[in-house]
């Protein structure tokens, strides 16, 4: 069975193996191989076994699928052969030698659960936890240099400032006296979109009276944001930026 | 705008004992739900004094409202809890080990800020759909959100009772605050596991999109996870923002809105 090891520089991030489903490769986190990129599309690429071959598929994807340096649509892969999404680098490798993951065998000390019954770590056990996943390829949550914070910036539209710095773990976009981005204008909605910072100062937008755009694609369901994405709701433009 | 809200805990249909509590506070628009866990009856003590403390350091703190906003007050309220059940299982030699998931809303005209740790969740159903406000503080949530695990390996996870926070395991807690819009027809549950192991999103969304009343639908919830196994304790709380335009009014521009 063929496994596929996703890395970034010299770090691995995540090993998967390819049995009988396929693996989706994108930004998505319902992909089998999740590349948290902007520069990796949504849905990017799948590898799946055909007739006893490794197949590539690449979905059309924006900024394109490389393997071996080459720009590819659909291709056949083999042990040994470099995959290069973004600035990610996935190796095709045979995985008889591969060892699973320590949480697909049986349960690791601290956790051995009866049925339904929930278990709090302490922080050490939480500690001995990490460092094992991290001995399986991750480390764990790279932190962050420093917090930074985005701003956006009005391209269009009618508001009551040119731009706004998204301090707040909460920014709504409407008429409301609640409102950050004040929008103007006797038909503007009164919470039209919403824009959440969350714990780890990640940004989310999502709909509220309206359902804004991200780069032209509808955020119907939260959607992250980065460096670049340029938002459309209710007759206004803003285009996230940080500064330095 | 008033809030409209209706809660039920129910022991489910295979535990002998209920470990979920909740409180609510309307007069300030605070509400408390907790999942307790522990040897013996501990958890009952845990989920209790969880939820008690919480709102009771948030009745304290609330003559100073205006000072610090809700997040921040709700996050203090917790690690007081964090601390009470502390103390209690190390003058409680029986309850040693006890500890509780949480999570707190305040709601303040159309913020709702909620806090959290654990893996009981708040979830807000706006125009039909259903989102999950809050990340549960559990390892194979963590791995999935890392991308070291696949939510199809995550579901099949042995390890999906594995808490990475709760009150009660550290001196030290780290609480999640998020800050919400809970707008006019928009609809706030809180619940614990025991209702999202036995129903799907889908399932909620059309009960809450169903039922007006809030305590109905608080009701419903509970009896229909125990008709699909209630293998754990059930608890919900269910909020409404009452739309300002009330009664007729208020339906007519429901019905405009196609909700």
């Amino acid at each position: 069975m063929a496994k596929l090891t996703l890395k970034f520089e010299n770090a691995v991030l995540h090993e998967v193996a390819v049995g009988t489903k396929e693996v989706s490769i994108g930004r998505s986190p319902d992909n089998g191989l999740v590349i948290d990129n902007p520069a990796v599309s949504h849905y990017h690429a799948r590898v799946f076994n055909e007739d006893g071959r490794l197949m590539l598929e690449d979905f059309g994807s924006l900024n394109g699928t490389f393997v071996n340096g080459q720009r590819v649509k659909m291709v056949s892969l083999k042990p040994g052969d470099s995959v290069a999404i973004g600035k990610h680098t996935i190796l095709v490798s045979d995985s008889r030698e591969a060892t699973e993951p320590f949480w697909k065998g049986g349960a690791p000390k601290p956790a051995a659960p009866k049925i339904n019954e929930t278990v709090m770590l302490d922080t050490k056990e939480r500690r001995e936890f990490l460092q094992k996943v991290a001995a399986v390829g991750e480390s764990a949550q790279p932190a962050p240099a420093r917090v930074k914070v985005a701003t956006l910036v009005v391209r269009k539209g009618n508001t009551d400032k040119s731009e706004y710095t998204l301090s707040d773990k909460l920014t709504v976009i409407g008429k409301s006296p609640m409102a950050t981005v004040k929008l103007k204008g006797w038909f503007a909605p009164k919470a039209a979109a919403q824009i959440n910072r969350r714990e780890d100062n990640s940004y989310y937008i999502g709909a509220a009276d309206k359902v804004p755009t991200v780069n032209g694609a509808p955020a119907v369901h939260p959607t992250k944001l980065a460096a670049g994405d340029v938002i459309q709701v209710a007759g206004v433009e803003l285009e996230v930026v940080y500064r330095d | 705008m008033e809030i409209e809200f209706g809660a039920r805990s129910d022991v489910g249909q295979a535990r002998g004992n209920n470990e979920d509590c909740f409180r609510t506070a309307p007069e300030m628009n605070l509400f408390v739900l907790s999942d307790g866990m522990g040897g013996q009856s501990s958890g009952e003590v845990a989920s209790r004094l969880t939820a008690e403390t919480v709102v009771a350091k948030c009745r304290e703190t609330a003559r100073y409202d205006g000072i610090s906003d809700a997040g921040a007050r709700l996050a203090d309220a917790i690690r007081a809890a964090n601390t009470a059940v502390r103390r209690e299982a190390r003058v409680n030699s029986g309850q040693s080990g006890m500890g509780a998931t949480v999570v707190a809303v305040m709601v303040s005209g159309e913020r709702a800020s909620i806090a959290h740790v654990g893996d009981s969740r708040a979830y807000r159903l706006r125009n039909g759909e259903l989102e999950q406000l809050t990340r549960d503080h559990s390892f194979v949530a963590e791995q999935v959100r890392n991308g070291l695990m696949s939510e199809a390996e995550a579901a099949q996870s042995n390890l999906q009772n594995v808490l990475m926070r709760a009150v009660g395991v550290d001196d030290e807690i780290q609480v999640e605050v998020s800050e919400e819009l809970f707008a006019d027809g928009d609809t706030l549950l809180l619940c614990s596991d025991g209702l999202t192991k036995e129903l799907t999103d889908a399932r909620i969304a059309e009960v809450l999109g169903e039922i007006d009343e809030p305590q109905e639908a608080a009701e419903r919830l509970v009896e229909l996870a125990n008709e699909a196994g209630g293998s754990d304790n059930i608890t919900v709380i269910v909020l409404r923002q009452e739309p300002r335009l009330a009664g007729a009014f208020g339906r007519i521009g429901r019905w405009f809105k196609g909700s």
